[in-house]
């Protein structure tokens, strides 16, 4: 504990001294990467956790970034009411996604999902676009603040706040209950642990950080549009920043974006953009499916090889968790 | 009236034929497979490539295309899902990054600029005020007659009921001497074939871009969920719900709205009737 506490110190420091060593270009890139580390931590904590697969956390992310940028550039409300009213509807969407949850399991679960972001896609568009913007979407949305380096700060400390509350979640005996659904869900219940209450509990936790995550983001970007944000791009990034880093781990997801970024930036000059996708879905599918739990667990395993540890298989999991 | 009559039943021939190789493969293998609407644009490029860049014949491009969509139907099941076939949720994730991934390759070749493709059989009709394309009315006689024959193939040939057998119990087929491993790979073969003969219809219905396999994979789910599994007739009867809704949608509500419904039918089915409509088991 104590030593996991200094890593997260360390991990601190070292971010947030990073707008002093690199140039505001690249610092907008680590604010990109901070973002997609609170989306994949989002998806983690009710994916990665009680093994219910969301193919539509962008639904929830669009749902708090259009509420926050209707409010704020339709109805000129304030951001310091506009953001916590999106978030607020955005647990409320997370708890509609929690009903299916009640009935359906794994497959099906991910295709309801899948089928809530094009729903969103498609009404967004259509469903009075006066309000909306349409298919364009809406730009010149007031920001929260400007500037690489204050915006670089916003994002950081909402992101190391979420990852280390979750982190702590993860550790407690709430965490420990979560995995147990995912592997078992019906022994849970013999157990005598109502799975329901604590399915409700994870769904609306992921929609409150994809909540804070989307409208710090939509007020970062100061534009939102249906193609940008209900896209199956979008959510192939966040999913592959929480597979490649590790699911089930939470610091994992934030490694994943970070590894990300790092690639998209230091194969800048010798891979042109549209091979990005390419690259990157890739590299998700080899470590996805020859490591499926991801960097975070090789570089434990690689720890603890240095150290004589000699654990195997199950053993990770309870290290990560 | 007999506009949306019309228009419905040739829309519906065309997503029973998108709709049937998505089934097989659930069918068959118990795993839903993200990556088949990419066989629909692979067939669609394909034949692009073949009767308007080569400019090769009709003929010689739709078998091209569904010489490719076999291959990489093949691929797909040797590369992806036999490593992780007891894991329904992995072969779901991996096959939609899969999806994304040939988007980008398809992105590079072609670039994401949408192109036109020719008919196969150009000229329309018209019957009363009502314009019938020729390429959808072959479309759907193609789609009749290939599930007809399929229909045949499964239910008289000893291969096809082998089929059968290995969607029915894959342990029950092993013990009766079957061998599931050649049925797998039978199945996706036939499942990308059927694919990419859809896709060269599909593409010449909307058009060629690198995001066009998003419409017609969710067409397929939503008729593997209305028309349970394991049945061509259901797929078939699923796909005529399917069409009809979506050009009663088009014609009396709003063109737009067009997938919404599609899209609602699906989460409201799995909501209420978790198992699919028909029952099936969940995997």
């Amino acid at each position: 504990m104590k030593k996991s506490l200094s890593w997260w110190l360390l991990f601190t420091v070292l971010m947030s001294s990073m707008p002093l060593l690199i140039s505001t270009r690249s610092l907008r890139i680590f604010i990109f990467a901070n973002f997609i580390a609170i989306f994949a931590m989002s998806w983690d904590i009710l994916s990665g956790y009680t093994g219910y697969i969301s193919f539509g956390h962008p639904f929830l992310i669009g749902i708090a970034g259009y509420t926050s940028a209707i409010l704020s550039h339709q109805y000129a409300t304030p951001l310091y009411i506009s953001m916590p009213l999106a978030i607020l509807l955005t647990m409320v969407a997370g708890s509609l996604f929690f009903f299916p949850a009640l009935r359906t399991r794994g497959t099906y679960f991910a295709l309801v999902t899948l089928a809530f972001m094009e729903v969103t896609y498609h009404l967004v568009q259509v469903v009075r676009p006066d309000v909306t913007g349409g298919s364009r979407g809406l730009t010149g949305l007031p920001l929260l603040v400007t500037g690489a380096v204050q915006n670089y700060y916003v994002s950081l400390f909402a992101m190391l706040l979420i990852g280390m509350g979750l982190w702590a979640l993860a550790r407690s005996g709430l965490g420990t209950v979560l995995s147990a659904i995912r592997m078992d869900e019906d022994a849970v219940k013999s157990a005598g642990l109502n799975t329901s209450k604590f399915k409700l509990f994870a769904f609306t936790l992921s929609a409150l950080v994809a909540g804070i995550g989307g409208v710090l983001f939509t007020h970062y970007l100061g534009s939102i549009s249906p193609r940008g944000m209900f896209d199956i791009n979008f959510l192939f990034t966040i999913l592959i920043a929480a597979l490649i880093g590790g699911e089930h781990s939470i610091v994992g997801p934030i490694l994943g974006a970070y590894f990300l970024t790092f690639l998209l930036e230091f194969s800048r000059p010798y891979i042109p953009g549209s091979w990005r996708y390419l690259c990157y879905g890739m590299i998700a599918l080899i470590v996805y499916m020859y490591a499926p739990r991801g960097l975070f667990t090789i570089v434990t395993a690689v720890e603890n090889r240095i150290r004589g540890k000699n654990l195997k298989g199950e053993e990770y999991d309870s290290q990560a968790a | 009236m007999s506009g949306i009559i019309i228009q419905g039943f040739l829309i519906s021939g065309l997503y029973a034929l998108v709709a049937v190789g998505f089934t097989m493969i659930f069918s068959v293998g118990r795993v839903l497979n993200l990556a088949y609407g990419i066989y629909i644009m692979l067939g669609g490029y394909a034949y692009y490539t073949l009767a308007q860049v080569l400019e090769l014949s009709k003929a010689i491009s739709l078998l091209g295309a569904i010489a490719v969509g076999v291959l990489f139907g093949v691929l797909t099941y040797f590369g992806i899902v036999k490593r992780l076939l007891n894991n329904p949720i992995a072969v779901e994730i991996s096959t939609l990054i899969l999806a994304v991934v040939m988007q980008a390759v398809i992105i590079l070749i072609y670039s994401p600029a949408p192109r036109a493709i020719w008919p196969i059989v150009p000229g329309i009709s018209r019957i009363q005020n009502i314009i019938i394309s020729w390429n959808i009315f072959f479309a759907m006689i193609t789609s009749w007659v290939v599930l007809g024959a399929l229909l045949i193939f499964v239910r008289k040939t000893q291969v096809g009921r082998a089929i059968l057998a290995v969607s029915m119990d894959t342990k029950g087929a092993l013990l009766s001497g079957i061998d599931p491993e050649r049925i797998n790979i039978l199945t996706w073969a036939l499942s990308g074939a059927l694919g990419a003969l859809a896709g060269v219809f599909f593409a010449t219905y909307t058009q060629l871009e690198p995001s066009m396999w998003v419409s017609p994979l969710i067409t397929a789910v939503a008729v593997v969920i209305i028309g349970g599994i394991g049945s061509i007739i259901g797929s078939l009867v699923a796909a005529h719900i399917v069409g009809f809704m979506e050009t009663i949608t088009t014609t009396v509500i709003a063109p737009e709205l067009r997938g919404v419904f599609t899209l609602l039918l699906i989460i409201i089915i799995l909501v209420i009737l978790p198992k699919g409509l028909l029952g099936q088991e969940e995997t």
